[in-house]
């Protein structure tokens, strides 16, 4: 009896090692496929569908592209892309502008590119050319934007802003300076604090009431300023606040690209007689090109998830203009309209994909390739 | 290259050299040295004032903020604890045996759920103790889910980093058709859900079985590697409306599996990639040599990965850790009112129609960032010896 | 070749150097001449770097003058000192070609394009580069790495070279042939060079004059035939020649050192109650156990190519003797090991200097 449980159990032991190639992987496959996979693909159903709670369930009902069609051409469009009326001139000459930039640019690849390459080619530039036609229609134009620009404008120059200062930082801490490792603890706290602090705190600090800046407003003579009453204004402060939590990230990270630079490296350029400018602009930037791009496409795919903060700071207010996607669809399935909710969360899905995709293949694999080739 | 050209002597030097050239290597110019702890010095106090005006707003009572601003305790005004005290006290029914039910409540779900997650919650009180309430539930939800994200995603990375994968692209294809009619019958046709799935999985299995042979075309472990962590680029936005259904449909809304399920599955993409690279950079003849021991691969990774990589292990899980803390959109939608996370409880005093009391407010989010500012401090630590780094490189 | 600048002088004036607690620089004292090469040899934390990264002014010494050329450089910026240097690792840029690492400390100083090709084609072409001028680092072998660096260091002619083991990185075959061409082109250029090592070979087949460290301290200046011949010291004796000199513990009185089991006549007259007797394993001869110094047996027997080398176990330790190729003893039989009494030294057992 005793025997046979030990070879019992020793079975059981065999067979798990047997299957260890299976075990080790499934339970992580499984979960993204559940999790991950399978609501990705349920969302088309919500996205081309009208959604009803009933007494039994859920009821679909079959719209084809419905609601794609409000948000890009009907009566939700002001909400997404802002309101298109008139082309003005400066936004004609953008628009023209960048589609030849974007056409040249398709132009030259013509010759190299795969067929492969080339449909994402033009999958990409027929973004570009989509976003440029709706800047030129509504921003250039002098009409209110909508959710697509806003969170275009958080992802492009928010993302640039804090790179600059981020690398900056780090540049500065990665000199022989007193105090640095205070410096690298502070600076690095932001990142981790939650967003909704984050968001709560900003909103009392930016207080144009009873917040602290309001002397340093009343000294500028803007003490009645009142940040959030104006789109612009309300849009820069959000970007600032995101600033404050991310440009911590690039910073770490371009702090260690830095200082992994071999020292070797530097000091023989020191001895040759490379004044710091020489130094950083021929020997350590072009060994950190590849951590910068690439620590800069993994903050934009953050960033187009940006959600915490125009919620608690302004509600997406004033009307719309802080809102982001992400937070436009939150308020659609709030209102119980859930096929138009994913709707919109797809827009978002293909406007990453697009976006970071194109980023990566031209930009981050191109620095890859030249660092290691 | 001529002589003429290099200066020997200090004295040489202008005043214009002296100040912007550094006196030797390894130190700076006086210039730069002033300028670069001048910005320094600006940066930080622009990081750490928000924080300060957190806490010390959490020690002003209403007048102290409304006549405001003021900005040094016991000079601009005096410092009382009213904010604070209101966290523990403005609840009448908050005394010692209503937390230590609560409490009870949580380890009882807690347990429940390990166990099996058919068995009912205990619903809790969610008018009592609030705050309790929802710190119990953060740190519950938030250290499970990275255990078992830590767990699963650490698992997976060592398998793709060590064991060769071969998937059949057509049996991809071939879950994603049956994924997609699955979806239809159920949405279209009134099929019941676990009718339409069970019927899916019996097929795919029955069909991979038989044309699994056939197909030709199969992917590496790179392409495994790159599609989980190319899940992160997936707004969860997209996938969060049909989540919140299928919890739903199982009975599992406002419960804390929900919310482990779904923070583990969000930040799995990190773990597997961090990990991966920590695996990847071992020196396989120690598990080389374990094999040859005898060891299972279980053993091995148990025995002697793991604790090799302790270091970028510890990072890892407090990565996690503080994400899943901080987690907000997910919480949003799968919990109400039993399973309410801090920033939940957060979003919805700040959304209060009574106006917000600036005061109680800054001292609940004190308690919400105080753990995470402790585990940043820690977590810098690691990062400073470039753990990310190589992740990112990679 | 005719050299482009007459070498110049450099000194080390009561130098010291000390991080945080840590002396690693005693006190360095150091002339080296116009042309000449200086060998710093010395084991790991010998204190033999950290005196050529001064020199450099990678480090800033904690006490004391640098003088190159005449002139206190101290506390001149390495680009001002009109030095090169070559890295142990070479430290070659990975971003750019052959031809832009080579031509990188003029296009720093601003030279124009024109000039600098020249320079880099003649620079290329005296360490035999000439064809891989556009490769990238990470396309070249060892050997090649290293005359990149070379040439980066020769072409703008500094006043002085420094090289920081710069041989260390290569095989052994290669390692031969850099000294050789090393030797050779510096001698070409009459540029004074310092050279830091811990492998002796190197140190007695390039230097003119080798500095021996130990622990930051100097212990020898002088040419390698001094050093070997006429070692200043125990540490020195030791530490130059290969297998290392043969160390026999007893007293001296008069001009006979007692052994634990003999009487070894030595040159050296003096009186030690405890000395040092060293005798190198060429100066030592394998006889008869009857006839010899010093009694032993054979421990192992090693045929090495041109001379056998036969390991002896004594009362004192094992000793190594060089002995004819075709020695043929076997293990275990006692012999006689006879000493030559010119090659005997004694130093003192404390301390370790030696008595003359």
């Amino acid at each position: 009896m005793m025997e046979l449980t030990a070879r019992n159990t020793e079975s059981w032991g065999e067979w798990i090692d047997r299957h260890s190639r299976t075990l080790f992987i499934a339970p992580a496959v499984s979960l993204i496929l559940i999790f991950a996979i399978f609501p990705t693909f349920y969302s088309i159903v919500f996205a081309l569908s009208r959604v009803r709670f009933s007494a039994n369930g859920l009821q679909f009902r079959f719209v084809w592209f419905q609601n794609f069609y409000k948000q890009l051409f009907g009566n939700d469009q002001v909400h997404f892309l802002g309101k298109i009326e008139g082309l003005s001139a400066v936004g004609t000459v953008f628009l023209a502008i960048a589609s030849a930039a974007v056409l040249w640019w398709l132009y030259r690849s013509v010759r190299t590119a795969t067929w492969v390459g080339m449909i994402g080619r033009l999958i990409s530039a027929a973004t570009a050319i989509f976003v440029s036609w709706i800047m030129g229609a509504t921003l250039l134009s002098g009409n209110p934007i909508g959710t697509l620009l806003t969170t275009l404008f958080y992802v492009t120059i928010g993302c640039g802003l804090q790179f600059f200062i981020g690398t900056g930082l780090a540049f500065l801490c990665s000199q022989p300076i007193s105090g640095k490792s205070f410096f690298r603890v502070v600076f690095f706290i932001p990142l981790m604090i939650t967003p909704l602090g984050v968001g709560f705190a900003m909103r009392m600090v930016a207080d144009s009431s009873k917040g602290p800046l309001l002397p340093l407003l009343d000294f500028i003579g803007a003490g009645n300023w009142i940040w959030s009453a104006d789109a612009w204004s309300a849009r820069f402060v959000m970007m600032i606040c995101d600033s404050w939590q991310w440009i911590p990230f690039i910073f770490i990270v371009m702090l260690a690209a830095l200082e992994n630079v071999p020292r070797d490296h530097v000091e023989a350029a020191q001895v040759d007689g490379a004044s710091s400018v020489q130094i950083f602009r021929e020997i350590i930037w072009p060994q950190i090109v590849p951590v910068a791009v690439t620590v800069l496409l993994i903050r934009m795919i953050e960033a187009f998830k940006i959600v915490d903060l125009p919620n608690i700071m302004t509600g997406g207010g004033p009307g719309t203009s802080t809102e982001s996607m992400t937070l436009h669809s939150m308020y659609i399935w709030r209102s119980n309209d859930m096929g138009t909710s994913a709707a919109v969360a797809y827009l978002l899905l293909i406007l990453t994909v697009v976006v970071c995709a194109s980023f990566f293949n031209y930009v981050v694999l191109g620095q890859l390739r030249k660092a290691r080739a | 290259m001529s002589e003429a050209s290099f200066k020997f002597e200090k004295a040489d030097r202008s005043l214009m050299e002296r100040l912007f050239e550094p006196p030797a290597v390894g130190k700076m110019s006086p210039a730069a040295n002033v300028v670069a702890h001048l910005l320094l010095v600006l940066w930080s106090l622009f990081v750490l004032f928000p924080i300060y005006w957190i806490v010390i707003t959490s020690f002003k009572d209403a007048a102290a903020v409304n006549l405001g601003p003021f900005y040094i305790p016991f000079v601009d005004f005096q410092p009382n604890l009213d904010a604070w005290r209101m966290q523990f006290n403005i609840e009448p029914n908050c005394d010692l045996a209503a937390i230590a039910r609560q409490v009870g409540l949580l380890l009882y779900n807690t347990f429940a759920f390990v166990v099996s997650p058919i068995v009912a919650l205990q619903p809790m009180d969610p008018q009592i103790c609030k705050i309790y309430h929802a710190f119990t539930n953060s740190i519950v939800v938030s250290i499970i889910s990275t255990v078992v994200c830590v767990t699963v995603g650490s698992m997976a990375a060592y398998a793709l980093a060590r064991i060769q994968y071969k998937p059949k692209f057509g049996n991809i294809m071939m879950f994603v058709v049956l994924c997609l009619l699955v979806i239809a019958a159920t949405s279209y046709s009134g099929v019941p859900w676990w009718a339409s799935t069970a019927v899916a999985l019996a097929l795919f299995f029955l069909l991979a079985r038989a044309f699994g042979k056939h197909f030709k075309h199969t992917l590496g472990n790179g392409d495994i590697l790159f599609w989980i962590i190319s899940q992160r680029i997936l707004p969860p936005i997209v996938v969060i409306i049909p989540v919140y259904i299928m919890f739903q449909s199982v009975g599992l809304l406002d419960t804390h599996l929900a919310l482990i399920i779904m923070y583990a599955v969000a930040n799995l993409p990190i773990v597997v990639w961090l990990m991966h690279d920590f695996f990847a950079g071992l020196p396989i003849e120690l598990e080389e040599s374990a094999q040859l021991d005898g060891a299972t691969r279980f053993a091995i990774f148990w025995e002697i990965v793991l604790p090799l990589t302790r270091p970028g292990l510890a990072a890892t899980t407090l990565l996690t850790l503080i994400l899943n803390w901080n987690e907000y959109l997910f919480a949003v939608f799968l919990a109400f009112a039993n399973v309410q996370t801090m920033p939940i409880m957060v979003a919805a005093k700040n959304a209060g129609e009574k106006g917000i009391f600036w005061w109680e407010m800054s001292a609940i989010i004190v308690i919400m960032i105080g753990p995470v500012i402790i585990m940043a401090i820690i977590l810098q630590r690691f990062i400073a010896r470039g753990v990310l780094l190589g992740a990112v490189k990679g | 070749m005719a050299s482009g600048k007459p070498g110049v002088p450099v000194s080390f004036d009561k130098v010291q150097k000390s991080f945080g607690a840590v002396r690693v620089l005693e006190e360095l004292n150091l002339q080296v001449k116009p042309g000449e090469f200086l060998v710093l040899l010395g084991a790991s934390g010998s204190g033999k770097t950290t005196a050529l990264r001064i020199l450099s002014g990678l480090e800033t010494a904690t006490e004391g003058r640098v003088r190159i050329g005449g002139r206190d450089v101290t506390d001149v910026l390495p680009k001002y000192r009109d030095i090169s240097m070559v890295f142990q690792s070479y430290a070659l840029y990975p971003h750019k070609t052959v031809a832009e690492n080579i031509g990188f400390p003029l296009k720093v100083r601003k030279v124009n394009q024109a000039e600098q090709d020249v320079a880099i084609r003649e620079a290329a072409a005296q360490v035999q580069l000439g064809e891989l001028l556009h490769r990238y680092p990470r396309e070249l072998s060892g050997g090649q790495k290293q005359r990149v660096a070379l040439a980066r260091a020769i072409i703008r002619r500094p006043s002085v070279f420094l090289m920081d083991e710069p041989l260390s990185n290569l095989d052994a075959k290669l390692r031969g042939h850099m000294r050789a061409e090393l030797k050779h082109m510096q001698e070409s250029f009459g540029i004074t060079t310092i050279y830091v090592t811990h492998d002796q070979i190197e140190a007695m087949t390039l230097a003119h004059r080798v500095a021996i460290l130990e622990k930051g301290v100097l212990q020898q200046l002088a040419t390698p035939a001094e050093i070997y011949n006429n070692p200043a010291n125990l540490f020195v004796a030791q530490f130059i020649g290969s297998p290392p000199m043969n160390i026999i513990e007893g007293a001296l009185s008069g001009d006979t050192f007692q052994t634990s089991d003999g009487k070894i006549k030595t040159p050296v007259k003096g009186k030690a109650a405890k000395a040092v007797l060293g005798v190198r394993p060429e100066d030592c001869t394998v006889t008869s156990a009857a006839k010899g110094d010093i009694k032993g047996e054979i421990f192992t027997n090693e045929l090495i190519g041109d001379h056998t080398l036969v390991t002896v176990k004594t009362d004192g330790g094992l000793m190594a003797v060089k002995a004819a190729k075709e020695y043929k003893g076997k293990s275990g039989e006692a012999i006689g090991v006879a000493l030559l009494k010119s090659g005997l030294y004694v130093f003192e057992a404390e301390g370790g200097a030696r008595l003359r």
